[in-house]
C-alpha cells in the first residue's frame, strides 16, 4: 500500500514526460491561431452594433465562452486514451444516431428546419459532433478491415455505415453537413487504401444519381442557391444577393483590407450571416488579401500536422481517424471559402475554427484532442 | 507471404495516397489563393467602387421655397414645419399591405381608399417614397415611429409645408402646392424633382414654380442595407433658397372687393361673381376676387379625396378662377368695340344721329331694342349712354363682322391677356373666317347685329373686359395685366423689377377714345346707372346685361350683369367741371373696377351696385348710395 503513491508518481512522471515530448505543439498553435481569427471576426461583428462588445449575449462574448469550452474539451480529450474509442465504437455509433434523431424530433431551425437544440440562450448543433463520431466509427471499421480493402464488400460496408446518419441529416434538412459526411467517407476510403477501381465505380454511380437527386430530393431554395453561384449577376436582389455582396466585400478588401471593424459591406449589413457561413468575406474585407492568405496558410500548416500524425500513427485506427479529420477540414475549407469567393455553390458549410458557432468549434477541438491523444500514445511507427 | 506482399503493396499504396492527399491540399489552397488574388488584387478597384456605391447614396437636400408678399409687404404664405407620412412600397410586403394600410388609416384619420390610391398612383419606382399625408400631429408621428414594426414601409419625414394666412381670400391668386403628379414628374425629371415632391399646382405658386422652388442641394450619405441613413459623408452642393414674389395685389383692396362682391351676391342671391380692380396705367391687378372659392390651406395640408371630389363636382366651380378661366357673353359692355370701330372707321362721327326704335327688321326677323319705345334720334353720346341696341345694330351693320372683329382684337378680345395666372382662356371674337372654321357656315347679317351688342357668339373673360376698358381709360394702351410685381432674391435683391408691359396701342385716334370716355361718363350722367352720378367722385363706365342659356316659361332668358367703371386721377368733382367731362377726357385714370354677376335676375344691375359699393369703401365715402331695391329678384329687362 505504501508503494502505491510512488508507483503512481513514477507512472505519472513518465507518462507526462513522454506525452509532452510527443504532444504536437505546432498543431495546437495553428488551431489556436485559427480560433483567434474567429474571435477577431466575432469582435468586429460585435463592434458594429455600436454597443459594448462585452455586452451580455454579444457575438464576441459568446465566442469567448465557446473558445473556453473548446479548450476544456481539447484538454480532457487529449488526456483521455483514444484506444477506448475502439472499444466503444458501436455504442458511439448508436449515440450519434440518437443525437441526430433527437435533433430531428425537437430541434429548432430557420424556416421549419430542425438543426440545433436550444439550452436556454445557447444552441448546440449536434450534427457537428456527429461528424467526429462518424470519423471514429469509420476509422474503427476501416482499421479492422486492413488488408481486405480491395474487396467491394469492405467499401460497401463503410457506405452502409454512413447511410443512416446521412439520411437523418438530410431530413433536417442540412445539405451541407450531409455533403461533409460524404466527403469524410470518400477521403477515408481513399486514404485507407481501398481499391481505386471500385471507388471510381461508386463515384460514377453517385454522379449518375445527381439528376435524380436534383428532381426528387433537393428543395427549391437549395436548387436556387446551387444555381446562383454559376451566375450570381442574374438575380442580385434574390438568390444571387448574398453571393454578389460577398464578392463585393472580398474584392473591395484589396491588399491590406479596410481594417478590423472598418468593413463597409459587412458592418452596414449588406452581407448577411457574416460571422457564420460568410465569415471569410468579413475577414477578406477587413484584413485583405494578406489576411486571407495568412488564414489559408494556417489551414495548410494545420492539415500538414494532421496528415503527419496520420503518417506517424502505428495504429491503423489512429491513421484512419487523422485522415478523416483532415478530409473533413479540407472539404469544409474549400467549400466554404470557395462559396464566399464565388467558385462553389452556397451550401451552408461552416469554416472550421473561424465560423462563429459553439458546436463546430468544440467538436473540432475534441477531434484535435483525439489526434493529440493518438500522437501521445504512439511509439513511433517504423514504416 | 501474402501478408508480407500485401504489406508491401499496402505500404506503397499508402505512400502514393498520402502524397495524393498532400497534393490535393496544395492544389485546393492554391486555387483558392488564385481566386482571392483575382478578386482582391486584379479587380480590387472595381469591387471597391461597387462597395462604395452600396454604401453611399446621393441624397437631395430640399431648398427653402420662396415666399409670397402682397404689394405692401404683407406675407401671404409662410413655410411651417410639418410631419409627413410616406410609404416606400418596396418595403411594404404585399401580403401585409391591407393590414398596414388599415392600421395607418386609423392612426392618421384617413380613408384607406385614399392611401391605396396614393400608393397605386405612385409616380416613382417601388423604391421611391410615396407621399400619403401631410401635416400630421406630432403625437401621431410619434405613435407611427414607435410602431414601425407593425407598419413596415411607413416612414415619417419632417419637412416644411405652405401655410396661407389669408386662406380663401387669395386662394385664386396665390394657389397652392400639392404632391407632384406622374405626368408633372415626367416633364420635370431633369429639373431635379423627386417622386414625393411638392409642386405649385395653382395660382402664382404654379406659374412661378421655377422661381419659388430654388435649387435642391445634394449630399452623399452613408446608408446601410436596410436603407437607413447613418451619416452625411459629404455635402456635394448646398441648396439654394427660392426667390420670393411681391404681388401687385393689395390685401386691403382684395378684402374690400370681396366684401362688396359678397354683399351683392348675398343681396341678389347669386351663385357666382367676379370683381377685378386694376391700375389702368400699369396693368397692375390690385384685387381679383372670384366667388365661390376654396381654402388653399386644405390642399397644402393634404386634401382628402372626398373633399376634393366635393370641390370638383360643385356646379359653381369653386376651383375655377372665373375672372380668367371662364368666358361669358359681354352684353352691352361690348358696345365699346362697336362704338370705337364706328368712329375710327368713320362710319359715324361724334355728331352722326341714327334713329333708334323698338326694333329693326332684317330678313323678316325683328331685332328688338331693350327699350321697346326706342330713344328717338341718337348720336354716340346718347346711344352709348342709354345703351341703345338699335343704335349699335346699325353701327355694327355699317362695320361688318370683320371690322368689328378687328376692333375687338384691337382691345385684346379673342386672345389671352397674358396675365401671370394659370389656365387663362381666350374668349371668342366671331369673324367670317372664325365661323367658317368652326361651323363651316358664313356669318348671317343678324349675327352681325348680335355681335355689335356683345351677344351671339361673343364671349369674353372678365380680365379681358377690364383690360379693354383700361385701354380706354389710359388713352389706348392695352396693358398686360400683372399679378406679380417683383421677384426678390433670398438676400432681398430685386431679381426681376416691375415693368409695365404694353401689349398694343389701340389703332384708333386719341380723339375717338376721348369721345368714348366722354360717352362712358355720359352713361353715369344720364342716370342709366341710377344714383352712381351722385357719388362725390367722377365715375365713367358701362353696364351690360348679357342673356345666356335657355328661355323660361315666359320666354325670358336668364342673364348676367356686368359693370366696369373707372375714375380719373383726383376723382373729386371740381367746381370748374361739374359734370366731370374735362376730367374724364384726361388719360390719367389709376383705378378701374369690374364686377360680373353670374345669372342675376334682378330688378336692377347688380354689378353696378357692387362696383358702387366698392367705390364707397375704397374712397371712404361715408354716405351709403346702395339701392337694395335694385337687387331684388325680378326682371328689369330686356337688356340695357
Amino acid at each position: 500500500m505504501r508503494a502505491e503513491p510512488a508507483r503512481f508518481a513514477d507512472w505519472a512522471a513518465r507518462s507526462v514526460g513522454a506525452a509532452w515530448r510527443s504532444f504536437d505543439l505546432q498543431l495546437t498553435t495553428y488551431a489556436a491561431l485559427l480560433a483567434a481569427i474567429g474571435l477577431a471576426m466575432a469582435y468586429s461583428n460585435s463592434v458594429e452594433a455600436g454597443r459594448s462588445v462585452f455586452e451580455a449575449g454579444s457575438t464576441f462574448l459568446r465566442g469567448l465562452m465557446w473558445a473556453g469550452l473548446a479548450i476544456v474539451a481539447f484538454v480532457v480529450v487529449t488526456a483521455f486514451d483514444y484506444k477506448w474509442l475502439k472499444t466503444f465504437a458501436w455504442p458511439l455509433y448508436l449515440a450519434q444516431l440518437g443525437l441526430l434523431a433527437v435533433t430531428l424530433a425537437v430541434g429548432d431551425g430557420v424556416g421549419g428546419a430542425a438543426r440545433w437544440i436550444s439550452f436556454g440562450p445557447f444552441a448546440f448543433q449536434f450534427s457537428e459532433l456527429a461528424k467526429i463520431l462518424m470519423i471514429v466509427v469509420l476509422a474503427n471499421y476501416l482499421a479492422a478491415r486492413q488488408g481486405r480493402l480491395q474487396s467491394l464488400g469492405s467499401i460497401l460496408g463503410a457506405c452502409v455505415l454512413v447511410v443512416p446518419p446521412w439520411l437523418l441529416v438530410m431530413l433536417q434538412p442540412d445539405l451541407g453537413t450531409s455533403l461533409v459526411f460524404a466527403a469524410i467517407l470518400a477521403g477515408m476510403l481513399f486514404m485507407s487504401g481501398a481499391s481505386l477501381r471500385w471507388l471510381a465505380v461508386l463515384g460514377g454511380l453517385v454522379v449518375a444519381l445527381v439528376p435524380l437527386a436534383w428532381t426528387h430530393i433537393l428543395k427549391d431554395y437549395q436548387k436556387a442557391r446551387l444555381i446562383s453561384f454559376l451566375n450570381p449577376a442574374t438575380d442580385i436582389h434574390g438568390s444571387g444577393y448574398q453571393l454578389y455582396q460577398a464578392q463585393i466585400a472580398v474584392g473591395s478588401g484589396g491588399w491590406m483590407g479596410k481594417g478590423l471593424t472598418n468593413g463597409t459591406q459587412t458592418q452596414l449589413d449588406y452581407l448577411p450571416v457574416q460571422t457564420t457561413d460568410f465569415v471569410y468575406a468579413l475577414l477578406a474585407e477587413e484584413l485583405g488579401f494578406v489576411g486571407g492568405v495568412v488564414m489559408l496558410a494556417l489551414f495548410t500548416a494545420l492539415l500538414w500536422r494532421v496528415i503527419l500524425a496520420a503518417w506517424r500513427s502505428r495504429d491503423p485506427f489512429g491513421t484512419m481517424f487523422c485522415c478523416g479529420v483532415a478530409s473533413m477540414i479540407l472539404f469544409q475549407l474549400v467549400v466554404n471559402v470557395g462559396m464566399v469567393i464565388g467558385i462553389m455553390p452556397i451550401t451552408g458549410i461552416p469554416l472550421p475554427f473561424v465560423t462563429h458557432g459553439g458546436a463546430s468549434l468544440v467538436s473540432i477541438a475534441a477531434g484535435l484532442g483525439i489526434i493529440q491523444s493518438i500522437n501521445i500514445r504512439q511509439t513511433r511507427a517504423e514504416w | 507471404m501474402n501478408v508480407l506482399l500485401d504489406g508491401g503493396v499496402d505500404r506503397e499504396r499508402r505512400v502514393i495516397r498520402f502524397v495524393a492527399f498532400g497534393l490535393a491540399v496544395v492544389v485546393s489552397v492554391s486555387a483558392l489563393t488564385a481566386r482571392l488574388f483575382y478578386l482582391q488584387i486584379s479587380n480590387g478597384t472595381q469591387y471597391a467602387a461597387l462597395a462604395e456605391t452600396n454604401r453611399s447614396v446621393l441624397q437631395p437636400v430640399p431648398s427653402s421655397r420662396g415666399l409670397i408678399y402682397d404689394r405692401t409687404g404683407r406675407p401671404l404664405v409662410t413655410n411651417v414645419p410639418s410631419y409627413a407620412v410616406k410609404i416606400r412600397p418596396g418595403d411594404l410586403p404585399v401580403s401585409r399591405r391591407a393590414e398596414v394600410v388599415a392600421r395607418l388609416a386609423a392612426l392618421i384619420g384617413m380613408d384607406p381608399a385614399d392611401i391605396n390610391a396614393a400608393i397605386d398612383g405612385n409616380p416613382g419606382s417601388r423604391f421611391d417614397l410615396v407621399r400619403i399625408a401631410q401635416d400630421i400631429p406630432r403625437a401621431t408621428a410619434d405613435v407611427i415611429l414607435e410602431s414601425h414594426l407593425d407598419l413596415p414601409g411607413v416612414e415619417v419625414v419632417v419637412e416644411t409645408r405652405r401655410e396661407y394666412p389669408q386662406g380663401p381670400l387669395l386662394s385664386q391668386i396665390v394657389g397652392y402646392t400639392a404632391p407632384i403628379s406622374a405626368e408633372q414628374l415626367d416633364r420635370r425629371a431633369d429639373a431635379g424633382y423627386l417622386p414625393d415632391d411638392l409642386i405649385g399646382k395653382a395660382g402664382v405658386e404654379a406659374v412661378y414654380e421655377s422661381d419659388l422652388r430654388g435649387e435642391y442641394g445634394a449630399e452623399s450619405v452613408e446608408r446601410d442595407a436596410a436603407g437607413q441613413t447613418l451619416r452625411v459623408l459629404q455635402t456635394v452642393s448646398q441648396p439654394a433658397a427660392g426667390d420670393s414674389l411681391r404681388l401687385t395685389i393689395d390685401t386691403r383692396e382684395q378684402q374690400l372687393a370681396q366684401q362688396a362682391l359678397q354683399w351683392g351676391m348675398k343681396a341678389a342671391g347669386l351663385k357666382r361673381g367676379v370683381v377685378i380692380v386694376m391700375n389702368p396705367q400699369t396693368g397692375e391687378v390690385l384685387a381679383l376676387v372670384s366667388l365661390p372659392t376654396y381654402d388653399n390651406n386644405a390642399f397644402a395640408t393634404g386634401i382628402s379625396n372626398a373633399d376634393y371630389g366635393r370641390l370638383i363636382n360643385d356646379t359653381n366651380k369653386p376651383l375655377t378662377n372665373h375672372a380668367i378661366q371662364a368666358q361669358y357673353p359681354p352684353g352691352s359692355t361690348y358696345k365699346l368695340v362697336t362704338g370705337t370701330g364706328g368712329l375710327a372707321d368713320k362710319k359715324i362721327t361724334r355728331t352722326t344721329r341714327l334713329t333708334t326704335r323698338s326694333y329693326l327688321t332684317l330678313g323678316g326677323t325683328r331685332f328688338y331694342d331693350w327699350n321697346r319705345r326706342g330713344f328717338g334720334s341718337c348720336n354716340i353720346m346718347c346711344g352709348f349712354a342709354h345703351s341703345s341696341d338699335t343704335f349699335f345694330f346699325q353701327v355694327a351693320g355699317m362695320l361688318g363682322i370683320d371690322r368689328l372683329g378687328y376692333w375687338a382684337a384691337q382691345f385684346g378680345f379673342g386672345q389671352k391677356t397674358g396675365i401671370d395666372l394659370p389656365g387663362e382662356v381666350t374668349g371668342i371674337v366671331p369673324t367670317n373666317q372664325w365661323k367658317l372654321d368652326e361651323l363651316g357656315l358664313p356669318i348671317y347679317p343678324g349675327e352681325v347685329y348680335q355681335a355689335g351688342i356683345g351677344q351671339g357668339y361673343d364671349v369674353v373673360t372678365p380680365i379681358q373686359l377690364i383690360t379693354a376698358y383700361a385701354a380706354l381709360a389710359n388713352g389706348g394702351k392695352v396693358m398686360q395685366p400683372q399679378i406679380v410685381r417683383e421677384i426678390v432674391g433670398p438676400d432681398g435683391s430685386i431679381v426681376r423689377p416691375f415693368e409695365p408691359k404694353v401689349v398694343r396701342r389701340v389703332a384708333a385716334p386719341a380723339s375717338v377714345l376721348t369721345q368714348m370716355r366722354e360717352a362712358a361718363r355720359n352713361v353715369v350722367l344720364v342716370r342709366h346707372t341710377y344714383n352712381l352720378v351722385d357719388l362725390p367722385i367722377i365715375v365713367a363706365g358701362k353696364s351690360g346685361t348679357a342673356e345666356f342659356g335657355l328661355r323660361d316659361r315666359q320666354g325670358r332668358l336668364p342673364f348676367h350683369s356686368w359693370f366696369v367703371g373707372f375714375v380719373p386721377k383726383n376723382p373729386k368733382i371740381q367746381p370748374g367741371d361739374p359734370r366731370g367731362l374735362k376730367a374724364i377726357a384726361r388719360t390719367d385714370s389709376d383705378l378701374i373696377v369690374l364686377a360680373f354677376a353670374y345669372d342675376s335676375r334682378t330688378k336692377g344691375n347688380t354689378a353696378t351696385e357692387i362696383v358702387k359699393y366698392f367705390m364707397q369703401l375704397h374712397f371712404g365715402i361715408k354716405k351709403d348710395f346702395r339701392i337694395p331695391y335694385l337687387l331684388q329678384r325680378g326682371n328689369f329687362y330686356q337688356g340695357n
